[in-house]
């Protein structure tokens, strides 16, 4: 069973019967079962990505959304009960937190930690060369380096003296969320899961995210971005709209489906008279 | 040589009585300052180190402290003095060490503190002395080779009034080495005194006191750093005797498998508006173990005191050890004093955000408890000596991304 489903990841015939697509997926989570402490927090959450396209998952506190984004790339402390998720094929669960981000996954933390005594720069040429490392490419030479990381920062409209700062110390909450779509943009993902990006920003660093996430959308890449709020989707324009309530994705739909919470709450899509 | 373990027979306390004659031996009064002599003297017949078994407050501040070196039949040898392997560019016009007669109306002297310990008694009267007096700017390398067994010598330096100096003190070599080195930091005077590993060894043993006296307005910043194996232990004693005077002490250390680095500080505020600050940082390797003891003494004439002291350690492993004593004993009442202590493993969090981002788990350690040390080493202003930290630093973690 385990072999067939493998299979079908790579060629997923579209559903809805009119068009025939052969489509990779790049993430198929099917029947995820989660817990945190003994306590379930994922009750069987399907969810299938295809590249170029941007999920949206909303949902109320409490509903899994960040445990979804801590299990997707590896935190430690969760403890996957049922279920698989196959990114391009491969079992993602089996691979090291350091091995998901070189296939491809990149996770904006909600809560980006401070490392003093780590520079921006040292950080992001270790974390550059391992990618190639894990390419058989060859480290960046210091002035490739350089000029990457100075193209990126304006992309963000970052002073590139915050190179030079220790990674996220003393960074202000709208820093912190848009040195991690710095990081993003430098490491050059496939899949871009973010938790919660939007949370803490003012309108204009809301605004410098947003660009910068549109400018890196390709039909290679794909998003998922998770929130509590409508306000971001305003500025990045989501493919699909999920709610995720208690553990599962319990409506899904396009752009829509997210001004129709904004209008109307969660409460009466959950729990429909 | 090396003394050779088969000789190490001896019990602590026949260690203890068998050094403190050692040393008394190698009094040699003759070449003592006349208004030091007869002190001196009275310390060094009065000195026993049996006493770190038996008097309460030794034994507490030796608490953390394994005294296996007591257990060798050490003979002396004298240092030899070297020049240092770290970047530290020496003056073209290095002081001459002094005369006895120049000496004797040397500050050094005027400010040499009474003795708090047998080792400090006995370490007063040892038969190499040097005394020098700094010009201003001049940096001063005190580079001293063990040759093998033991080796002791008293080095006391002035900074005349309004003169900048740099001081880098370095102990190489295997055996047991002790130094007893004391400041006086005239008015205004300004000294950074860098205390460094650059060898080390199952056989090494090092013991340094540092005391120091300044008057008004003068400051001073020590650096000790070491990521060498062996045992270490470092005390440091600061009088700040004038008004407005300041003391700047920081380590960064790296406690190497089996390695042993205590470090004792007093700092000693007598004078209103002084301000004293003391940052330690302490990465302790498997069955390593890290001693901090700093204590801060506030005279009651020494009102509006800022004093502030931090240590913090990271241990490597569950067989690390890392033992933190801070202490305070404040005699005015206004004055701010504040101290935090923290020991523990690397964060998690830290650790997955670098993983997350693609940096393998041992480079990310690696990373991270460089890092821990960067901190401190980072306060190096010279920046020669800071490259030169690092880079020992990078050589010991084994990290070459």
């Amino acid at each position: 069973m385990i072999h067939r489903r493998r299979t079908l990841a790579f060629f997923v015939i579209a559903s809805g019967g009119k068009t025939t697509n052969f489509v990779a997926l790049m993430l198929n989570i099917h029947n995820l079962h989660a817990s945190v402490e003994g306590r379930p927090i994922l009750k069987g959450l399907n969810l299938t990505v295809r590249p170029g396209e941007v999920h949206a998952i909303m949902g109320p506190n409490g509903a899994g959304k960040s445990t979804l984004a801590a299990i997707l790339t590896g935190r430690e402390g969760y403890e996957v009960t049922e279920g698989e998720v196959l990114f391009e094929g491969q079992n993602l669960l089996d691979m090291a937190p350091e091995e998901r981000s070189h296939a491809g996954i990149f996770l904006a933390f909600q809560y980006p930690v401070e490392i003093p005594g780590v520079s921006m720069i040292q950080f992001l040429r270790a974390a550059l060369n391992a990618h190639r490392a894990a390419k058989g490419l060859e480290p960046l030479d210091s002035g490739d380096l350089m000029a990457l990381l100075r193209e990126k920062a304006a992309l963000l409209k970052l002073d590139p003296s915050f190179l030079s700062r220790s990674v996220n110390e003393g960074f202000s909450g709208g820093e912190r969320k848009r040195a991690e779509i710095f990081q993003m943009a430098v490491l050059d993902p496939k899949l871009v899961i973010m938790d919660e990006t939007d949370s803490g920003l003012d309108i204009d660093a809301l605004r410098i995210v947003a660009d910068a996430v549109n400018a890196l959308r390709s039909p290679e890449r794909a998003f998922i971005i998770i929130t509590h709020y409508y306000r971001i989707l305003q500025y990045i324009r989501p493919d699909f709209v999920h709610i995720l309530a208690d553990g599962r994705i319990v409506r899904s739909g396009g752009p829509e489906l997210a001004l129709e919470l904004e209008e109307k709450g969660y409460e009466p899509l959950l729990n429909p008279a | 040589m090396a003394v050779t373990l088969a000789q190490d027979k001896l019990s602590l306390e026949e260690g203890a009585a068998r050094l403190t004659n050692l040393l008394k031996s190698l009094r040699d009064e003759g070449s003592l300052p006349s208004s030091l002599r007869d002190r001196i003297h009275r310390w060094v017949t009065a000195a026993d180190l049996h006493a770190l078994f038996t008097e309460q407050a030794l034994k507490e501040d030796w608490k953390y402290t394994t005294m296996d070196f007591l257990r060798r039949p050490w003979k002396y040898a004298p240092f030899q003095v070297e020049s240092t392997s770290a970047p530290f560019q020496i003056s073209s016009s290095a002081s001459n060490p002094l005369s006895i007669s120049q000496i004797e109306a040397a500050d050094a002297l005027k400010s040499f503190p009474d003795p708090l310990s047998p080792w400090e008694a006995l370490l007063s009267g040892v038969p190499v002395q040097v005394h020098y007096i700094l010009k201003d700017g001049e940096r001063l390398s005190l580079t001293l080779r063990n040759p093998g067994d033991l080796s002791a010598q008293l080095i006391t330096v002035s900074l005349p009034a309004y003169t900048k100096g740099h001081i880098l003190l370095s102990l190489k070599g295997e055996g047991l080495s002790l130094l007893r080195l004391h400041l006086h930091l005239a008015e205004g005077s300004n000294l950074r005194l860098y205390c460094i590993s650059e060898d080390g060894g199952e056989n090494v043993y090092r013991y340094f006191l540092i005391t120091g006296f300044l008057e008004r307005a003068a400051s001073i910043s020590t650096y000790d750093f070491t990521t060498r194996a062996g045992w270490k232990r470092g005390e440091y004693r600061i009088r700040l005797g004038g008004i407005g005077a300041s003391a700047h002490l920081h380590g960064a250390v790296y406690v190497r498998e089996g390695s042993l680095v205590d470090t004792a500080i007093r700092v000693e505020h007598f004078a209103p508006h002084t301000e004293s600050n003391q940052l330690f940082k302490s990465l302790v390797q498997a069955h390593g173990r890290s001693a901090f003891q700093g204590r801060i003494f506030v005279d009651r004439s020494a009102q509006k005191t800022n004093a502030y002291q931090s240590h913090k350690a990271l241990l490597m492993a569950p067989s690390a050890a890392a033992y933190s004593r801070p202490q305070l004993e404040i005699f005015a009442d206004d004055v701010r004093c504040t101290h935090g202590v923290t020991t523990g493993f690397l964060q998690g969090d830290m650790l997955m955000y670098l993983r997350a981002r693609g940096i393998p788990e041992e480079v990310a350690r690696q990373m991270l408890y460089r890092a821990f040390l960067t901190e401190v080493i980072e306060k190096v202003s010279e920046s020669s000596l800071q490259s030169w930290m690092e880079g020992q630093l990078d050589e010991a973690i084994g990290f070459s991304f």
